[in-house]
């Protein structure tokens, strides 16, 4: 009887321990709740008063696919699909990508299986590798006038439309910032390594312990920062392309190449404010955006695209949030001190192997009365919220982010480099970036790894 | 007629079962390994003939045996507490103790979680309760995420698969403890066997269909671990938590190396194929008769 008792005790405290890992995860809390139920989703209207654009009549009933691999534009392209096919009665369907699959696994699938969409969203790198073998020439579209600088050439031709531009940079929260301080800030003040420090240590006295938010996701340090060595170096395109040919052939020394020392003196800044200091690799995405958005942090290494975090984590349309260059050096003449990074991100490639004419057709009009009918501008910066490469487009993007990104456009304070790197470029060197954030490794095992990377490459 | 008559029972009973295998595993099967000799990309319509080039790559992969090593570290931790620790507690609850089946029901339940679903909840569990822990009580231990030091991210990963696991594993040995002949127990008291000398001589023995099923389960999913290592450690921090079937997808749809990727997959399929083999062949010979 005894016995049996203990063992019965055994048995229940065992359970006890497996069940509670499940049930201690319902106990802890956020800081502020990102879902209020009465919240009203406040959209913009779309003036669909003026609509000057000649839609062609000829190809009602054609069906095309478009691929979306940009999930938070799902829902708009949806409406946008509809909108369109009661003007032209061409039916657009929109193939969303879950969470799990890469952009490029899944449109190699269909290809494979014989049904490719005639349009997919990809990333540039994507439409480098397939663009020759199965994407349709568009060089002689008529939009491509209007997004000079943001087109991605591949032996002299246009193979996609540039669907956004996207930038990044150190992200500030003005109000957390001036509250500190006690004074208004002016990001214009802020122009090298040296007087980011100064801010730094104004914001530490005047008691936000480690104002910096630093990610330790390898997308963010391998692509994200990283990519500003190759990006900075004459901040075009062709200039990144030429350092990591440089780099590749061992031509370039990267102990002796000013932008992966001004770039490791700046992560060091970074790391040494880091609000999760203590323990780098434990830093949790989702609770940097509400750091920023608390004021528990002043500043955060991201893009335009994290304003749907910061908005879940509580922040507003009218806050006022903005984006610092990535200093690379302490001289304020560089262009790298003064300018952010902004490029065309997500590229439509139109199928040019199993498409029928019609299907061509149809998907060139789709992506002209994107770009050139008032519906389309409208639909496009106020539905999707992306920043378009095109001039014509008079609508100015509603959230904060993405209208920091706007007016450094406007005002020519961007770059619009953007490296072109082998796909898995951010997952090794992402791990890399993790071992130095950690500091599990010196900036000479750093540099090593990177060589090594790139010694492997054809 | 007795022959024809059993080629019309063939036909209707495993004809088509015999087709969909052949479709769905046999034809991919071949298919892959014709693939790791050619040069495909998985989208280009030439495959070019290149012979052994792919498994040069594969040895000279050096990441990819490192992960392995890796696996064989995992899979002989896991196989071996989680046959322990079932055994252990099937071995409780089928001495008739109060609530048996409600504590049976309950080490079940982490294996109805699927995979991600479970690596999520515990990189919750490490990265932040853990966390708040250490930050309460001060212990060492819980001071830093687990997913953030390499040696702990490998015992985040046994901890959760063995958790999952057990409940599994539990339930076979109770049906094999159950399955015991209660007149042998009880000759074996009579004959003076108590205690380990009754587990190691009579128990034992008679439990090894179970021992042999548990093992062969254990040994195979440990081995091509990927939903748990993708959601709870995504091989992280820096590589050091990627396990083999990790590394082969890594290697054929992030570095778009299609062709040693497969290879890869190979390699992996022949190794756990000829220790599952192995295991099944030594512990069938151990099993007895009651």
């Amino acid at each position: 009887m005894k016995r049996k008792g203990i063992a019965r005790l055994l048995a229940l405290a065992l359970t006890g321990t497996m069940v509670m890992g499940t049930l201690t995860g319902c106990t802890f809390g956020f800081a502020s709740d990102p879902d209020d139920p009465n919240e009203v989703e406040e959209e913009i209207p779309i003036d669909t008063s003026v609509d000057t654009y000649e839609y062609r009549t000829d190809l009602k009933g054609t069906e095309i696919s478009v691929l979306n691999t940009k999930a938070e534009i799902q829902v708009a392209l949806e409406e946008i699909a509809v909108i369109f096919e009661e003007k032209t009665g061409i039916h657009v369907e929109i193939m969303p990508v879950t969470d799990g699959d890469s952009p490029y696994t899944k449109v190699v699938s269909l290809y494979n299986a014989g049904n490719p969409p005639t349009l997919s969203i990809l990333d540039t790198t994507d439409v480098v590798a397939l663009a020759e073998e199965k994407a349709e020439d568009l060089t002689d579209e008529p939009w491509t006038a209007e997004a000079e600088g943001y087109l991605t050439e591949i032996n002299g031709k246009i193979y996609s439309f540039p669907l956004c531009v996207e930038g990044r940079g150190l992200i500030y929260n003005k109000a957390v910032i001036e509250e500190a301080l006690g004074e208004t800030f002016d990001p214009a003040t802020v122009k090298t390594q040296e007087d980011l420090v100064e801010l730094l240590d104004r914001l530490v006295a005047a008691g936000i312990e480690k104002p910096v938010s630093l990610a330790k996701e390898d997308w963010s340090l391998g692509a994200h920062q990283l990519q500003y060595v190759y990006e900075t170096y004459d901040g075009t395109t062709d200039g990144a392309a030429q350092v990591i040919e440089q780099i590749k052939s061992g031509e370039l020394n990267l102990r002796d190449y000013d932008r992966m020392n001004g770039f490791l003196d700046l992560f060091d800044i970074l790391k040494k404010y880091n609000v999760a200091k203590g323990d780098p690799l434990g830093a949790d995405y989702d609770e940097m955006a509400i750091d920023l958005a608390d004021g528990k942090t002043a500043i955060w290494l991201n893009g335009n695209w994290a304003w749907p975090n910061l908005k879940e984590a509580g922040a507003d349309n009218d806050d006022e949030y903005g984006f610092l260059p990535y200093f690379m050096s302490n001289d304020e003449n560089d262009f790298a001190n003064q300018k952010i990074q902004g490029s065309a991100s997500k590229q439509v490639m139109m199928d040019g192997q199993m498409a029928t004419e019609d299907e061509k057709a149809a998907a060139k009009e789709f992506l002209n009365w994107l770009v050139f009918s008032e519906l389309g501008q409208q639909l496009v910066v106020y539905r999707c919220n992306i920043i378009p490469p095109f001039q014509n487009n008079p609508y100015e993007p509603t959230d904060p982010l993405s209208r920091s990104i706007y007016e450094h456009v406007q005002n020519g304070e961007t770059f619009s480099a953007s490296a072109i790197v082998p796909n898995d470029h951010w997952s090794i060197l992402g791990g890399a970036m993790q071992k130095y954030l950690a500091d599990r490794c010196d900036r000479e095992e750093l540099i090593e790894l990177i060589e090594a990377y790139w010694a492997e490459q054809e | 007629m007795k022959a024809k008559n059993k080629g019309k029972d063939f036909c209707i009973f495993a004809l088509l079962g015999i087709l969909f295998f052949a479709a769905v595993v046999i034809v991919p099967f071949v298919y892959g390994v014709y693939l790791t000799f050619t040069d495909w990309n998985g989208v280009s319509q030439v495959k070019n003939f290149i012979g052994l080039k792919n498994y040069i790559g594969v040895a000279k992969d050096t990441q990819f045996w490192t992960a392995l090593l890796l696996t064989f570290k995992y899979v002989i931790v896991v196989v071996i507490l989680v046959n322990v620790i079932a055994f252990g507690i099937a071995y409780l609850l089928t001495r008739g103790i109060k609530g048996q089946n409600f504590f049976r029901a309950g080490f079940f339940t982490p294996n109805l979680i699927g995979g991600i679903v479970l690596g999520y909840i515990w990189q919750f569990v490490f990265s932040r309760v853990f966390v708040n822990i250490g930050e309460a009580t001060g212990m060492k231990l819980f001071e830093i995420s687990w997913l953030s030091d390499p040696d702990k991210a490998f015992a985040a990963m046994v901890l959760v698969t063995v958790w999952q696991l057990s409940g599994y594993m539990i339930l076979i040995y109770v049906a094999g403890f159950m399955g015991l002949s209660e007149d042998v127990l009880e000759a074996a008291s009579l004959d003076g066997a108590a205690g380990f000398n009754k587990l190691r001589y009579i128990v034992l023995p008679l439990m090894m269909s179970s021992v042999t099923i548990c093992l062969f389960l254990t040994l195979s999913r440990a081995f091509m671990v990927y939903d748990v290592n993708l959601a709870l450690t995504a091989g992280g921090p820096y590589g050091t938590t990627e396990m083999a079937a990790m590394h082969v997808y890594e290697k054929a749809f992030t570095s778009r190396q299609f062709g040693v990727g497969q290879a890869e997959a190979l390699v992996l399929f022949v190794v756990v194929a000829c220790i599952s083999g192995l295991q099944v062949y030594l512990t069938k010979k151990k099993e007895v008769e009651a």
